[in-house]
Formats: structure tokens, C-alpha cells, sequence
């Protein structure tokens, strides 16, 4: 296993339903090995490109290349991918280990092997026990597990999962999280995630690709995604966001200014060429986290702005500020994030502060 | 139901006795009286006897008609069942004109069956086959395919999509999808259908009159008796197939209950 080989090659894949365009000209490479998560709202084509790539159903326009081969046209049971369903899709006449074994019995591969393998396979998902239920006598995260050790033990190039977790409560979501994860370091196969919940995607993926609207509009590490999104989209997606609008300024080494209603704010443009090569007075975002934003000290030489605190959230470890910043107090709304106090906060709603963030916790976002 | 009144309650209780009461005793009549013997026109209550019974076992003639409602049964339920499976699928398969296939094999179970009958009938002579076991099997499957079919239809639509789906992303081709994975889920609803099939096929006396040939079956049998004149042994022959039809019913039913529910009790 090579992370650095290509598995699956999409190239301007385009889907659509009838006269309803779904998927936009797509190019996505899957690297063997990787732990994918395609993230996006409902609506956004993200469970398209999996069904695409599942073989489920026909692409409109484009390729789809395994390891270099067409496979566009290969039909759905030829190809070397598994899917976990969001509903699980177990089978209801068949027993857990009837369900696990279903791919290699349908290859007419000796009945001891299957039982050996099935063994296995439970055993690696810890149902070893249940192999002779019925899936309407387990729990939603059994069921999860079993149809995780169906998929899996036809040793697929590829798994892919659609929002297996969704249907399952948050503590149980939060155990299985981890479980997939380390399922996946195990057995060193490739997974495509499919969700909608970004917390998920960041705690669990390589690597993390956001559709909107039927586009990708990012790709990259889950700290590239939190730190230097490159859209607005991506920027107000994942997690909380302060974005202020404003006009691009001069080039200062690895740093830019924007000209902004809160004045002149400094972000950092490291590793984003793009950034540097956009027009001055091009329209922009500056945008920084909420715990990147501080009260100011005599240290901060950049972005020094003040506004009126109009509220405060405790929120367990932490107390989020909602601040209404800007030149009359009231043209931008930001949030701060301090960790909370068991005194509480020196931070009072109605108080007038002044606030700063560093140039590199900021970055900019074209608009 | 807990909101409701005391004394509302008695009131409904009452009132549903009395209504269960009013539609469903006649039907006891004939199951407690087939047990006592008749003499100069009224029922001798004094003692039971099963000679009515024993009367109907030595009569050569409902042995035979219910020789002949079996025949008839089996081969109606074959030939609806393995039809109205092959009609649901390709319903659910939203293929063309479906609607209007529906609508056809509706028609003849909501038809008087005198009209169907009749059809029948018409049909069987213009196109030159002779009335026989043939001709009432006919007649009953196109009776009792609505059945069957809405039976098996129902349990498809509920099957959840994905189950296809999954057994193809597991390798399966389409044969071993169909013969592992839907028939499989289907087959306890083809049971239910075809014991439904078969009550109302052993009831069915209308289309039978009309399109049987020399033969009788149980029920146009018991028809016959009655123009002659009410004996006992009719009293024991409404009640055997009376209680048979109710016991059909309740093997059907047994299968027809969601399977999710049925394993989840074992």
C-alpha cells in the first residue's frame, strides 16, 4: 500500500437526473490506501459520486479509471468495491454470518472457506458471538458492524460507506468513529466516507473533499480544510468562522493586507499562490477562528479593532462571546472563544473591549 | 383509550357485543345444530349425536365433490400464485401499461361473479373448450390472481430497495439476486397469498355453477342439496367448511404478519 499511488481516477464526471444536473464535471483522485471522506450538505452530490463509483448507477459523461483501466462501464457486481449502506441493507432471511458470507458464496468459493473467512471477519468486528442472529435481533450498531464485515470480506479495493454512522446515536456514532478508524489502519484498505456531519469527517479522515451544489469545492487534509480553506463555502462549513468582507492590498512577504470595515486586517497567504497572485482591490474575506480572536495587549502591532460584547455562551469548556464589531458597533458580528473559568469570565455582555488576532491565525478567503 | 370514561366504556363494550352478536350467531347455528338429529322439523335438543357426520363420510357423492374442490384448489393455487408473482414483479419493476394490468387483474375479483362467470362462460364457447375441471380452474384463478397478487405486490414494495442493491455490490448476478435475496423475502407472503388463494377457491360457487362441466364442487354440492330440501347433513357440511375457511384464514394470517416481527418473538 502505496499512499502516494492513485486507486480510483475521476475525470469530469458529470451526473445527471433526467434534465436535473447533479454531478458538475467532477475530477477526484482516491490514493490507495487513504481514508477519503467526501463532506457536504444535503443535496451536494456527495452520495452521487458514490453511488457513481459503486457502479450503482451510470455516469452521464466522463471516466472513472481503476489503477489506469476504464471501468465506467463495468457492471455493478464486477467491480472490486464493497458498500456499507446507510440503511445497512442486511439481508432479513439471512443469519449474521449468512449475511458476512453472501459475497463469497455467490463466487461458489468452498463452504469451509467461507466459514473460516466469515469466522474472521466477525471476529474482527467483535460479533463473533452473534454469528448465528438474525440482523432483526441486533442493535443499530451491530448491524452497522455486520454489514462493515460483509462488505469487507471480499477483500474490496475499495470501501465505500454512506453515512453508515447517521442513523446511530451520538455517544454510539462517537465509539464507532473510532472503531472504523482503526478497522481501517487494520486491514490497510482504502475507504470513501460519505457524510454530512464535518465534526465526523475531521475526527476520522486522510483526507477530506467538500462538495457544494454538485462541485468539489475543496480537497485536502482536515488541518488544510480548518486553516486555510480556499472558498467561502469550505471557510463557513467547518466549524465556527469569523469572516470579514473586504478589499485585497498589497503583498507583504508571506502576509497580505485587506482593507475591511473593521480597518486594516493582515492574514497570512503561506502556501496559497493563489492568494498572492489575485489583483489588488480584488473582493475578499479575512477570516479567523473564534479562539484566534483575543483581547488585545501591548503586543499586537496588527489588527487591532474593538466592539461591544452583546453576549455570552457558556458552553462547557469553553464560553463563546458574541461581539458586534465594526465602526458603528454594529456592522460585523464576531465570536470570540475564551476556555471557561469556574469563577467566570472576565468578559461582561455590554462591555466595550478591544481585540486582536495574530497575522498567521488569519488567512484569506477570495469571495 | 385510558382518557375514556368508565361508563363510556361499558357503553362500547356493549354495544359492540351486541352488534357481534346480531352478524355472527347465525353463523353458530348451523356448527351447534349439526350436532343434534332432526325430527319432524325441529332440532332434537336432547342428545348429541355425530351421526350427521358419519351420515357425510358415507355419502359417495361429497366425497367426490370434495375430491374434485381439492384438484381444483391445488391447481388454482399453483397457477395464481407462480402468474401473480410473475405480474407483481413485473409491476414492480415499473415497467409499461402498468397501470392497466393492475386495473385487469382487479376487475374480475370485483366484478359480481355472476358477470365474470358469465364472461367466462361466453368466452369458453366461443372459443370451442368444453366445460370440465379445466375450464372451473381457469375460472378461478382469474377469480382469485387479484389476491395473490396484491398479497405478494405488497411484500415487494416494502422490501427496501438496498437489498437488490447490496446483493449486487456483492458480486451477485441477476439470477442469484432473484433466487437468494427476493424469492427468499417473498415466500412467506406467496404462502399467505396461496392459502388465501385456496380458501376462496374452495368457497367459490358462482363462477363454478356457471363454467363447470359434469362435476361438482363441495360448495355447488351443498347448493344442489339445498334444492331438494334442508337435511341434516347440510348442517354438518356448512359446518366443516365453515370451520376449514376459518382455519385457512388463520394460517394466512400467521404468515402474512411482518417477518421483522415474527423473529423477533422467537
Amino acid at each position: 500500500m502505496n499512499q502516494n499511488t492513485d486507486l480510483l481516477t475521476l475525470r469530469s464526471v458529470s451526473k445527471s437526473y433526467g434534465t436535473v444536473p447533479v454531478l458538475h464535471d467532477i475530477d477526484l483522485s482516491i490514493r490507495d490506501g487513504e481514508f477519503l471522506t467526501v463532506l457536504g450538505p444535503s443535496g451536494s452530490g456527495k452520495t452521487t459520486v458514490l453511488r457513481l463509483i459503486g457502479g450503482l448507477e451510470p455516469l452521464t459523461s466522463g471516466e472513472i479509471r481503476l489503477d489506469g483501466q476504464d471501468i465506467s462501464r463495468m457492471p455493478i457486481n464486477r467491480r472490486p468495491f464493497n458498500t456499507v449502506f446507510q440503511d445497512y441493507a442486511l439481508f432479513p432471511h439471512l443469519t449474521v454470518s449468512g449475511n458476512v458470507g453472501y459475497g463469497l458464496s455467490v463466487r461458489h468459493i468452498q463452504r469451509k472457506e467461507i466459514a473460516r473467512r466469515v469466522a474472521e471477519a466477525l471476529d474482527l468486528v467483535q460479533l463473533g458471538r452473534f454469528a448465528d442472529r438474525f440482523p432483526a435481533q441486533l442493535s443499530g450498531g451491530q448491524r452497522q458492524r455486520v454489514a462493515l464485515a460483509r462488505a469487507l470480506i471480499c477483500q474490496p479495493r475499495l470501501i465505500l460507506l454512506d453515512e453508515p454512522l447517521a442513523a446511530l446515536d451520538l455517544e454510539l456514532r462517537r465509539q464507532m468513529q473510532v472503531f472504523l478508524k482503526s478497522i481501517q489502519r487494520e486491514i490497510k484498505t482504502t475507504f470513501l466516507f460519505v457524510t454530512h456531519d464535518q465534526e465526523e469527517a475531521i475526527g476520522m479522515a486522510d483526507r477530506i473533499c467538500v462538495m457544494e451544489a454538485g462541485h468539489i469545492r475543496q480537497l485536502g487534509t482536515p488541518h488544510d480544510l480548518y486553516y486555510r480553506p480556499n472558498c467561502e463555502f469550505a471557510a463557513r462549513f467547518f466549524g465556527e468562522n469569523n469572516l470579514v468582507a473586504g478589499k485585497l492590498g498589497p503583498v507583504q512577504g508571506e502576509l497580505r493586507s485587506i482593507e475591511t470595515t473593521l480597518g486594516r486586517l493582515v492574514c497570512s497567504i503561506s502556501d496559497q499562490p493563489h492568494l498572492k497572485a489575485a489583483t489588488d482591490g480584488a473582493s475578499a474575506y479575512a477570516a479567523f477562528r473564534p479562539e484566534a480572536l483575543h483581547l488585545a495587549d501591548a503586543k499586537d502591532t496588527d489588527n487591532h479593532f474593538s466592539g461591544t460584547i452583546s453576549d455570552m455562551a457558556f458552553a462547557g469548556s469553553s464560553t463563546v462571546a458574541t461581539i458586534m464589531a465594526g465602526a458603528d458597533n454594529a456592522a460585523q458580528r464576531l465570536r470570540l472563544r475564551v476556555p471557561s473559568r469556574v469563577d467566570g469570565s472576565a468578559l461582561k455582555s455590554g462591555e466595550t473591549v478591544s481585540l486582536s488576532f495574530a497575522p498567521h491565525e488569519g488567512h484569506l478567503v477570495l469571495a | 383509550m385510558s382518557a375514556l370514561p368508565r361508563l363510556s366504556t361499558i357503553f362500547l363494550a356493549a354495544i359492540t357485543t351486541l352488534v357481534a352478536v346480531l352478524l355472527y350467531s347465525p353463523l353458530f347455528v348451523p356448527i351447534v345444530s349439526s350436532f343434534f338429529t332432526i325430527s319432524h322439523g325441529s332440532v332434537d335438543w336432547s342428545s348429541p349425536t355425530l351421526a350427521t357426520y358419519v351420515a357425510l363420510a358415507e355419502n359417495h357423492d361429497i366425497l367426490t365433490a370434495l375430491r374434485t374442490t381439492l384438484i381444483v384448489g391445488v391447481c388454482t393455487v399453483i397457477l395464481s400464485v407462480v402468474s401473480g408473482t410473475l405480474l407483481a414483479l413485473y409491476y414492480h419493476g415499473r415497467r409499461s401499461g402498468r397501470s392497466l394490468l393492475q386495473f385487469i387483474i382487479f376487475l374480475p375479483f370485483l366484478m359480481p361473479p355472476i358477470i365474470s362467470g358469465l364472461a367466462l362462460l361466453i368466452f369458453f364457447r366461443e372459443i370451442g373448450l368444453e366445460r370440465s375441471l379445466l375450464t372451473v380452474v381457469i375460472g378461478h384463478t382469474v377469480f382469485v390472481l387479484a389476491i395473490v397478487y396484491r398479497t405478494v405486490l405488497m411484500r415487494l414494495q416494502s422490501m427496501s430497495r438496498t437489498l437488490v442493491d447490496a446483493s449486487y455490490d456483492l458480486g451477485a448476478t441477476g439470477w442469484q439476486t432473484f433466487w437468494r435475496i427476493i424469492l427468499p423475502n417473498l415466500s412467506s407472503a406467496m404462502v399467505g397469498g396461496a392459502i388465501l388463494a385456496f380458501a376462496l377457491s374452495f368457497d367459490e360457487t358462482m363462477i363454478t355453477i356457471l363454467v363447470t362441466g359434469t362435476q361438482s364442487t363441495l360448495p355447488v354440492r351443498l347448493w344442489a342439496m339445498m334444492r331438494l330440501g334442508f337435511s341434516p347433513d347440510i348442517n354438518a357440511l356448512v359446518a366443516l367448511i365453515l370451520m376449514f375457511t376459518v382455519l385457512l384464514c388463520v394460517l394466512a394470517a400467521r404468515f402474512l404478519i411482518p417477518r421483522q416481527v415474527a423473529t423477533e418473538r422467537t
